[in-house]
């Protein structure tokens, strides 16, 4: 039994930034376990930029200015406190950055640069090329390296422990040598990233499996507003794979098969900058009523024309060489097809703007000693949809801050204990999965999970496809309950880790299904074609939901309407 | 769809077993040799194990050996490298230890980094700046290629010198050091340097290009390295073999009109008394060109002419004289090297 006063789990941006804070205190004992190597982590994907109100190229922004966008981005279903915190402390934890050594991109006057990019009404994205995750994910990792934090490097959590409402630790499988072990800590930070791997065609890595939310699930936390899950515009047609925002903050068109910039139909004034959402209905829109492009007319065109051949080396070299990588064509040539693909996850284990998990419920009871950051977390500063820039600005903003909040409230925590039962449960589940003799591959089921999800419960939703979908996922979650795997070895066992991820995949999925379902409008990421407008009177509300032995029960919680150093942003029609 | 065997290299850790095994994958064009791999691995053979993860070159999760070659399996089109029937080959990463099939262990690769201590060291007893330093665009376009680095190891896998030297710093970390060396928030531009100097660093190159080609980001690692022994020598720090031995190599160039194989390697080794075991140790060979008559030979009959020795003198002297007026600067040299870049 292995024992550390914080564990962070998870070693993306929101889970190396807690690390580095607690480790400001030289007497706690911090240790970051995650199940790939802090380098290999999926914020390093990000591509566009990271906002904060500097006003290094213009001088009218504020973060009132960017508090707004962001309220408006997530169709009012943010929590204004927090968004107003995301906004107010992000030139701060920018400066910080670059004082660490950040390889921000500059203007010739030697500031950091800034772009525009979607749904925000300033040039407030501040970015490294087009690889700002890459930048930020390293200076965090050469940071935490010289502070000597001890990392478990590929280690998989398989359990997070809850006793009484105050969490003990975690349940661990050092993924090398295939031993099952416990680490106790008096705080726990989850730090586990998004979920969207369960969708056909998404921009995530291969890790994106939401191992932590399904934990937090399965510990008897609720998981707020999981059905809002952003549909980014601009995947490669087939893969998925980004080519960043910035494309378009640098002047990319977007075009149907008649050749048309469509998106003046949808969002005349922002054009192909609206938010993504609405970019990737407009596109799927097109490609419904038969205006899509290329063979399979499954994507529209991005047109990389207006940008000029220089400026697309200078400010673009990532999407130039994705282009041609993955799907063999030269930006500089020829429009590239792209497409809708799941890209982020609004919803995750609800928290306080200081991370501390909370249920939300009347008493706003919190789980003692857990903490939650990043992707995996709903504070919930982007409600229904999340604009660009915002997310690794969110990792960094209250990844610092719950490492502070841990880092005051550790005098505060008892010692916790993990029984050899809480043990005993995950040997006997991975015992399970590497016994089991079933004739069902792990691998089929993931693909029929993945297709249902984006056909039933993609970019548009109705309620025949949602119980579609629902009754489809019943049977997978049957059959995974017969699988076997082939590898029974311990060393180095991606077989039995896979198939582990799968059962997180098929849990929250019904999550996301179940939340979709009951809300019956339309609201940011998620759209009901049955449904098709916002609805405050019923639906300005967070989604809850607990696991029961039988179907996801669902609860309600308003939301924050009290910022603390101005006045809320009164709920308005969300046009652009 | 068309078929394609593979033949791959595995070792089970359990039994210690290492063997070749052939799969055959049906692929479409556009597909990688990852999507093979995974196909393999959820249809034919789930013991199959490779680390991947983001699928778009920025992970750095899966470079392994593809037809010999390290590179990263994700950017690797099936179609590119299909010869006329041919199995594709894969095999683990280079110069480190297998763990089991495709997977290595990365500690020494990562080691050095932490060895060099590639990470920002700030100017000691100064607050920093309430808003961002100031850093000029042309500072940040000399090395901001070398921050795309995502540590996938292609460039250590294929490295020639640490296949002989195990403590090789290596491509990687040397190209990283680049990097805080040239920006101008590092307050430890010259010490890095030193030690950079030192033994199992930037002289101990050999130049041969391989990180270079198997870099799947452009870093340019072995350009880097030579930036690196230019500034080193600029500073100054040139009490080391390979310093020694760039001016020697200069000097008698300019001054015979070719290279001076009888006094350099004892200019190398420098006139100092720490040379003498290594000039006693050239002595077998030395002897052994003299019995061949190749050194004298070497010294009498190929040097050039006078005529020849004054050209190539000409030229050292314009070059020079253009390095005064700052013609040959680092800018022109990023200039050059970014329109290097664009054609690759």
């Amino acid at each position: 039994m292995l024992e550390h006063g914080v564990l962070i789990v998870g070693s993306g941006l929101a889970g190396m930034r807690a690390a580095l804070e607690v480790s400001e205190d030289p007497d706690l004992d911090v240790a970051l376990l995650t199940k790939v190597h802090p380098l290999r982590s999926h914020s390093g994907a990000a591509q566009g930029g990271i906002a904060a109100s500097l006003n290094n190229s213009n001088d009218e922004d504020s973060w009132e200015l960017h508090m707004y966008d962001t309220i408006k981005g997530a169709d009012f279903l943010a929590d204004q406190n927090a968004a107003e915190i995301l906004a107010r402390e992000a030139p701060e934890n920018i400066f910080e950055l670059e004082h660490w050594g950040c390889a921000f991109s500059r203007l010739e006057s030697g500031l950091i640069a800034q772009r525009r990019f979607g749904g925000h009404t300033q040039p407030r994205a501040v970015y490294a090329a087009d690889r700002t995750g890459h930048a930020l994910l390293t200076v965090l990792f050469e940071q935490l390296f010289r502070r000597g934090v001890k990392v478990y490097s590929e280690w998989y959590a398989l359990d997070l422990v809850v006793r009484d409402n105050v969490c003990q630790g975690v349940v661990v499988y050092d993924i090398l040598t295939g031993q099952i072990d416990a680490i106790s800590a008096k705080a726990v930070l989850f730090a586990t990233g998004g979920y969207g791997r369960a969708f056909q065609t998404t921009t995530n890595a291969a890790a994106s499996t939401g191992d932590g939310i399904v934990m937090a699930y399965r510990a008897g936390i609720p998981l707020e507003d999981m059905e809002f899950v952003q549909f980014h515009p601009t995947g490669l047609q087939g893969s998925g794979i980004l080519l960043s925002e910035a494309a378009r903050g640098e002047g990319a068109h977007i075009l149907n098969a008649e050749g048309r910039r469509f998106m003046e139909d949808y969002a005349p004034e922002r054009m192909e900058l609206a938010p993504r959402d609405i970019v990737a209905r407009a596109e799927q829109t097109e490609i419904d009523e038969g205006r899509g492009v290329t063979d399979k007319k499954d994507s529209v065109f991005m047109d990389f024309s207006p940008i000029g051949e220089e400026r697309i080396r200078y400010a673009l070299p990532s999407v130039l060489h994705l282009a041609r990588d993955f799907a063999g064509i030269d930006p500089l040539q020829s429009p590239v097809p792209i497409q809708p693909t799941a890209h982020y996850s609004m919803g995750g284990i609800p928290c306080d703007v200081d991370g501390m998990v909370r249920l939300k419920d009347q008493n706003d009871t919190p789980i003692v000693g857990f903490y939650v950051a990043g992707e995996c977390s709903c504070v919930s500063v982007h409600g229904a949809n999340r604009l660009g820039t915002n997310s690794l600005l969110e990792a960094v903003v209250f990844g610092r801050r719950a490492g502070r909040a841990i880092r005051t409230a550790m005098s505060d925590l008892a010692p916790t204990r993990i029984d050899e039962g809480d043990l005993q449960r995950a040997v006997a589940e991975v015992d399970r999965l590497l016994k089991g003799n079933g004739p069902e591959r792990a691998g089929a089921i993931r693909q029929e999970l993945r297709e249902v999800m984006m056909i039933d419960c993609g970019v548009f939703r109705t309620e025949p496809q949602l119980k579609n979908c629902l009754s489809t996922l019943k049977t997978l979650q049957e059959r995974y309950q017969r699988i076997s795997i082939d590898d029974k070895g311990w060393q180095f066992n991606t077989d039995l880790v896979e198939a582990i991820e799968l059962g997180h995949m098929l849990e929250y999925a019904e999550v996301i299904i179940t939340g979709a379902l009951a809300r019956e409008e339309s609201r940011g990421g998620h759209f009901r074609k049955d449904f098709p407008t916002r609805d405050d009177q019923r639906w300005h509300k967070h989604t809850l939901a607990y696991r029961t032995d039988d179907a996801p029960r669902l609860a309600y919680a308003d939301v924050n309407m009290q910022p603390k150093y101005r006045d809320p942003f009164p709920l308005e029609e969300r046009k652009y | 769809m068309p078929k394609q065997d593979f033949v791959i290299e595995r070792y089970d850790p359990a039994t210690g077993r290492n063997y070749e095994q052939q799969f055959t994958a049906e692929y479409e064009s556009g597909q990688t040799v990852l999507d093979c791999l995974n196909d393999i691995k959820w249809t034919q053979d789930g013991t199959l194990s490779f680390r991947w993860s983001c699928r778009h070159a920025i992970c750095g999760s899966c470079a392994m050996k593809v037809n010999g070659r390290s590179m990263l399996a994700c950017k690797t089109q099936v179609t590119d490298i299909v010869g006329r029937g041919d199995p594709i080959r894969v095999a683990p990463m280079g110069n480190q230890k297998v763990v089991k099939d495709l997977v290595v262990d990365i500690s020494n690769f990562l080691d050095a980094f932490e060895r060099a201590e590639t990470w920002l060291q700030e100017i000691p007893d100064q607050a920093p700046p309430s808003r961002e330093y100031r850093t000029s665009k042309d500072e940040f376009d000399r090395w901001s290629h070398t921050a795309t680095c995502i540590h996938c190891g292609a460039c250590y896998s294929d490295c020639t010198v640490v296949a002989t030297d195990p403590k090789f710093l290596g491509p990687a970390a040397l190209a990283k050091a680049y990097r805080f060396v040239f920006d101008s928030r590092d307050s430890k531009k010259r010490e890095r340097l030193e030690f950079l100097s030192e033994k199992h660093g930037i002289w101990d190159c050999t130049r041969c290009f391989m990180c270079i080609e198997a870099c799947p980001k452009d870093v340019l690692p072995m350009d880097a390295i030579m930036e690196l022994r230019t500034e080193a020598m600029r500073e100054g720090i040139t009490n080391n073999h390979g310093s020694r031995h760039s001016n020697a190599f200069r000097g008698g160039v300019r001054k015979r009109g070719r290279l001076d194989e009888a006094t350099l390697p004892i200019l190398s080794a420098g006139m100092r008394l720490g040379a003498i075991p290594e000039l006693i140790g050239y002595t077998p060979g030395a002897l052994r060109l003299l019995k061949s008559r190749k050194l004298l030979m070497a010294a009498k009959r190929h040097g050039a002419n006078r005529e020849g020795r004054q050209h190539i003198r000409r030229i050292f002297d314009e070059v020079e004289a253009e390095k005064a007026r700052g013609a040959v600067d680092a800018e022109a040299f990023a200039a050059e090297r970014s329109s290097a870049l664009m054609a690759h």
